[in-house]
C-alpha cells in the first residue's frame, strides 16, 4: 500500500491537489478512482463490478440521513455503503474542472 | 469434496440420451434470463435446490424440433469467483458433464458489465450462445451492433433477443441443436462447427499477465496428466484461479501432491505480478479484461445518433421520488401497508365466498346424513372442514402475496428500500440487503430467510436470519387480520405491530452485541425501474402457489382429520392440561389453546383455523369463546413465539441446527414472556 501511494505522488503530483474520497463528492459529479483502499474480499468484488483505478464513474446520489451512495459505473447504478465510500480515492474528471 | 465430482451418469437423466440437449442459462442478475427461461419451458418448471446448497435451482423442460432440451436457469452473478454460493455453485455445475451448451444472456444495454461475465464464462471452455437482450431499447436508442463481427471475435454464435416479446428465443435453440449435430451438407456451419470457444487473442492479458498463466499452464497440464482426473476446470481456467488465489480451487487442488509445486509457482508468479504492478492481483486481472472488453465495444457498437431518450423519465421520477429523504419514506410505509390491504382485502372476500358456500353445504350435509353420523364427522368435517379452512384460511392470502412480492421484486423497487433503509439497518448490525429478506419475510419466512444468502459474511447471513424470522408473516399476518383486526379494529393491529418491530430492533442490537466482528458494506447494484412482465410474474406466482398446494395442503387436511379424531375420542385434555400453566395461568387464554399453539409450529395460520373449528364443532363464534385480551395475547403469541416449522428447517439448512434452535427457543421465550407481560398488564389496567 506504501508504494502504492508514493506512486501517485510522484507521477501524477497535480492530483494530491484534488484528490478526495468518493464521499466528498457532488451529486452529479464525474470523477476517475483512483485508488481502492478495502478489505481483499470487497476489492475484488467491486473490481469484479468495475470499480477500479482508472475507471470513470459518476456519483448519482446520496441517501438520506447519511446512508449509502449510488454511483453510476460502467453503464450501471451501483449502491456503495458509505463506508466502504470512503475508502475509495477519487480524482477530479477533466470535465469538471472548467 | 465431493461436491466437485460431478455424477457422471446424472446426463442419461432424460428420456432419450441422443436427442436430449442440457442447456445452462447464464447471465447477470435483471438481463432477462427468467424471461427467456419461461419463454421456452412454460409451466414445465420446477423450483428445488441445489444439493446441499441453499441456493435455488429452476429447471424447464421442453421439446423443440425433435430434440428434447433440458434448461436449467442458473442464479444470476457478476463473476466466476467464490464471493457468493451462487458464484460457487454455478461454476461448478457448468464445468459438469450436465451441461451441453451455455446460453450467456446479456442485457445489450449495458455491455461493459456483461460482457465482463461473458469473459469469465469463456474461460470454461464449454460451447457457448451469446443472447444479445434488449436489442429492441439499444435500438431505440438508435444504437446497433455488428453481429458479424461479434461472432467473428468471439468465435461463437451471438444472436439478437427481444425476450419480453419472444423475439429470437427459440433460434437460441435452433442454432444449439446446430451446434450439437451440425447439418451435413450445409457447409456454412461445417466451416463454422464449434465445439467449445476457442480462446482467441480477445481473451489474452497483458504481456506480464499472459505469460505467468502460460507458464502456470504448462506446469498444470503435466500434473493433470499424472493425477487422477476428477477436475474438470480446464487449465487455463485454474491457472487464472490460482493466480487469483481463488480459495475454493486452491481446496480442490490441495489435496492432489501433483499440484504441490504448481500453487507454490502460482504464489511466486502473485506476488511478481503484484509487485510490478503495485496492485493486488483481483485489479490486475479485472481491469486488463475490461481493457480487452472496451476494444470489443469500440469495434462493434455503431452509434447512429445520439438520441435522448423520453421514455426512462417516468422511470426517472418514480427513482427520485422512492429514494426521497421524505417521500422514499413515506412510500416506502405505503408499499408495506399496501401488502397487506392488497393481501387482506382480496383473500379476505374470496375467503368468506369459500367459508359461506362450504356452510350452507355443511348444512345440507347435515340435514341429509343427520349430525352425528361418525364418518361424516371425519371425512366432511375434519377432512374437508380442513381443506376449506386451509383454502379459505391460507392460500386465499397466500396467492396475492405472492403476486405483490413478485411486482415489487421485477419492477426493482426492493432495492431502493436497501438503499433507503441502509443506515437504519447498521443501527441493529446489518446492512440495507437485510430489509429486502425482512420484506419478503411479510409473505413468508421460508423462502425469505433463504434470501438471506444473499448476505456476505457468516455474522450477518445469522443476524438477517433471526431479524427475518421474527418478521410477521402473511400467516401470522392472517391470524392477527382474522382475529383482532377483525374484531377490534385496526388500530390494536397497528400496537401489535409496533410490539413485534421493538422485538426485532431489540433483538438485532442484543446479537450485534454478542457476535463477534463487525457489519460489513452494502454493494448492490440498483437497476432502473420497468415495467413489470406480467407474464413471468403470474407464471412465478403460480409456481410458488403450486409448491404450497402440494407440500402445505396435505398437512393441513390431515390434521383437520386427527383433531376431529381427537374431539371424537376427547384425547385434547391431557395436552392442554400439561400446557396450562403457560396457557391459563401465565397468558390468560382458555386451556384449549395450547393443543393449537403446538400445531401452529406447523404453520402459524392453523391456531386461527382450528380455533375457528373448534368454535364451530362446539357451536361457538370466536367472540363467545375470547375475550378482547384473549385475542390479543392470542395473536401476539403467535407472531412471535416461534417460526414454522419449515422456517426451523431452512434456518438450520441455512446455517446449523444449534442456531436454529436457539433462534426457536429465543423466540419462545420471548412470546411466553411478552404475552404475559402484556396480560397482567391489562388485568392491572382494569383493576385500577
Amino acid at each position: 500500500m506504501v508504494i502504492k501511494v508514493k506512486k501517485d505522488k510522484e507521477i501524477f503530483p497535480e492530483f494530491s491537489i484534488l484528490k478526495k474520497c468518493l464521499t466528498e463528492c457532488e451529486k452529479g459529479e464525474e470523477v476517475i478512482v483512483l485508488n481502492v483502499d478495502a478489505g481483499l474480499r470487497q476489492k475484488r468484488r467491486l473490481a469484479n463490478l468495475g470499480i477500479l483505478p482508472g475507471a470513470k464513474i459518476k456519483k448519482k446520489k446520496d441517501a438520506p440521513f447519511r446512508g449509502p451512495l449510488e454511483v453510476i459505473v460502467k453503464g450501471s447504478s451501483l449502491v456503495i455503503g458509505r463506508g466502504l465510500a470512503s475508502k475509495i480515492t477519487v480524482q477530479c474528471d477533466e470535465s469538471c474542472n472548467d | 469434496m465431493s461436491c466437485h465430482i460431478p455424477e457422471k451418469d446424472s446426463r442419461t437423466k432424460g428420456n432419450n440420451n441422443k436427442d436430449t440437449i442440457n442447456i445452462a442459462l447464464a447471465g447477470n442478475p435483471n438481463v432477462g434470463k427468467s424471461v427467456i427461461f419461461n419463454q421456452l419451458t412454460g409451466l414445465s418448471q420446477t423450483i428445488g435446490n441445489w444439493p446441499g446448497k441453499t441456493v435455488e435451482k429452476k429447471e424447464g423442460h421442453l421439446d423443440f424440433s425433435g430434440y428434447h432440451f433440458n434448461i436449467v436457469d442458473l442464479p444470476g452473478i457478476y463473476s466466476l469467483s467464490t464471493y457468493s454460493i451462487e458464484e460457487i455453485v454455478s461454476r461448478e455445475y457448468i464445468v459438469s458433464k450436465d451441461v451441453d451448451i451455455i446460453i450467456n444472456v446479456i442485457d445489450s444495454t449495458n455491455l461493459e458489465r456483461n460482457l465482463f461475465f461473458t469473459f469469465q464464462l469463456l474461460e470454461l471452455q464449454i460451447p457457448m450462445i451469446i443472447a444479445m437482450n434488449q436489442m429492441d431499447i439499444l435500438r431505440k436508442r438508435n444504437i446497433d451492433l455488428d453481429f458479424n463481427l461479434l461472432q467473428d471475435l468471439f468465435k461463437l454464435p451471438v444472436l439478437p433477443v427481444v425476450a419480453v416479446h419472444g423475439t429470437g428465443v427459440h433460434q437460441l435453440l435452433e442454432k444449439a441443436i446446430e451446434m450439437i449435430h451440425p447439418p451435413e451438407r450445409n457447409s456454412y456451419s461445417n466451416k463454422n462447427r464449434i465445439r467449445s470457444p476457442e480462446l482467441s487473442q480477445i481473451t489474452t492479458f497483458g504481456k506480464e499477465v499472459e505469460n505467468k498463466v502460460n507458464l502456470l499452464l504448462q506446469s498444470i497440464k503435466n500434473s493433470l496428466t499424472k493425477g487422477d482426473n476428477i477436475i474438470h476446470y480446464p487449465p487455463r481456467f485454474l491457472g487464472i484461479k490460482l493466480l487469483e488465489n481463488d480459495e475454493e480451487i486452491l481446496k480442490l487442488l490441495s489435496n492432489d501432491a501433483e499440484f504441490k509445486e504448481v500453487i507454490n509457482f502460482a504464489n511466486e508468479y502473485r506476488k511478481e505480478l503484484e509487485d510490478y504492478h503495485g496492485e493486488d492481483i483481483h485489479t490486475i486481472l479485472s481491469s486488463e479484461i475490461y481493457k480487452n472488453i472496451n476494444a470489443i465495444i469500440e469495434k462493434v457498437v455503431k452509434i447512429k445518433s445520439h438520441k435522448e431518450l423520453k421514455k426512462s423519465s417516468i422511470a426517472d421520477k418514480l427513482d427520485h421520488l422512492t429514494t426521497h429523504s421524505i417521500y422514499g419514506y413515506v412510500i416506502l410505509v405505503l408499499v408495506l401497508i399496501g401488502i397487506y390491504m392488497f393481501t387482506f382485502t382480496i383473500g379476505d372476500f374470496l375467503g368468506r365466498l369459500i367459508d359461506n358456500s362450504f356452510n350452507s353445504w355443511t348444512e345440507m350435509i347435515h340435514s341429509i346424513f343427520g349430525e352425528s353420523n361418525f364418518l361424516i364427522n371425519i371425512f366432511w368435517d375434519g377432512a374437508l372442514g380442513g381443506f376449506f379452512g386451509g383454502l379459505a384460511g391460507v392460500l386465499v392470502y397466500v396467492i396475492p402475496f405472492f403476486f405483490v412480492i413478485e411486482v415489487l421484486q421485477d419492477s426493482g423497487y426492493l432495492p431502493r428500500a436497501a438503499f433507503l433503509m441502509d443506515r437504519m439497518m447498521h443501527a441493529i448490525g446489518v446492512h440495507g440487503k437485510t430489509v429486502i429478506t425482512m420484506i419478503l419475510g411479510f409473505g413468508c419466512n421460508v423462502p425469505a430467510c433463504m434470501g438471506c444468502r444473499i448476505m456476505e459474511t457468516e455474522r450477518e447471513k445469522k443476524i438477517s436470519i433471526a431479524l427475518t424470522s421474527l418478521v410477521p408473516c402473511a400467516a401470522a399476518m392472517t391470524v392477527v387480520m382474522g382475529l383482532v383486526g377483525r374484531y377490534l379494529g385496526l388500530g390494536w393491529v397497528l400496537v401489535l405491530f409496533a410490539i413485534n418491530f421493538s422485538v426485532i430492533l431489540l433483538v438485532g442490537r442484543i446479537l450485534n452485541k454478542v457476535m463477534p466482528g463487525k457489519c460489513t458494506e452494502l454493494i448492490m447494484e440498483m437497476h432502473e425501474y420497468r415495467v413489470p412482465n406480467f407474464n413471468v410474474i403470474f407464471k412465478q406466482t403460480w409456481m410458488r402457489t403450486k409448491g404450497f398446494i402440494f407440500k402445505a395442503l396435505p398437512i393441513i387436511i390431515g390434521l383437520g382429520i386427527l383433531l376431529e379424531l381427537l374431539l371424537i375420542f376427547n384425547i385434547l385434555e391431557p395436552i392442554n392440561f400439561i400446557l396450562s400453566p403457560i396457557t391459563v395461568f401465565w397468558l390468560g387464554l382458555p386451556a384449549v389453546t395450547g393443543l393449537f399453539l403446538l400445531y401452529g409450529i406447523l404453520r402459524k395460520e392453523l391456531t386461527l383455523v382450528l380455533l375457528s373449528l373448534f368454535a364451530a364443532n362446539i357451536g361457538l363464534t370466536i367472540v363467545e369463546l375470547l375475550t378482547p385480551i384473549q385475542m390479543i395475547v392470542f395473536s401476539l403469541v403467535t407472531m412471535l413465539y416461534v417460526p414454522c416449522f419449515a422456517t426451523i428447517v431452512i434456518i438450520a439448512k441455512n446455517s446449523s441446527w444449534k442456531y436454529a434452535l436457539q433462534i426457536t427457543f429465543l423466540e419462545i421465550s420471548l412470546a411466553i414472556l411478552i404475552g404475559g407481560i402484556v396480560h397482567f398488564g391489562f388485568l392491572l389496567f382494569s383493576g385500577i
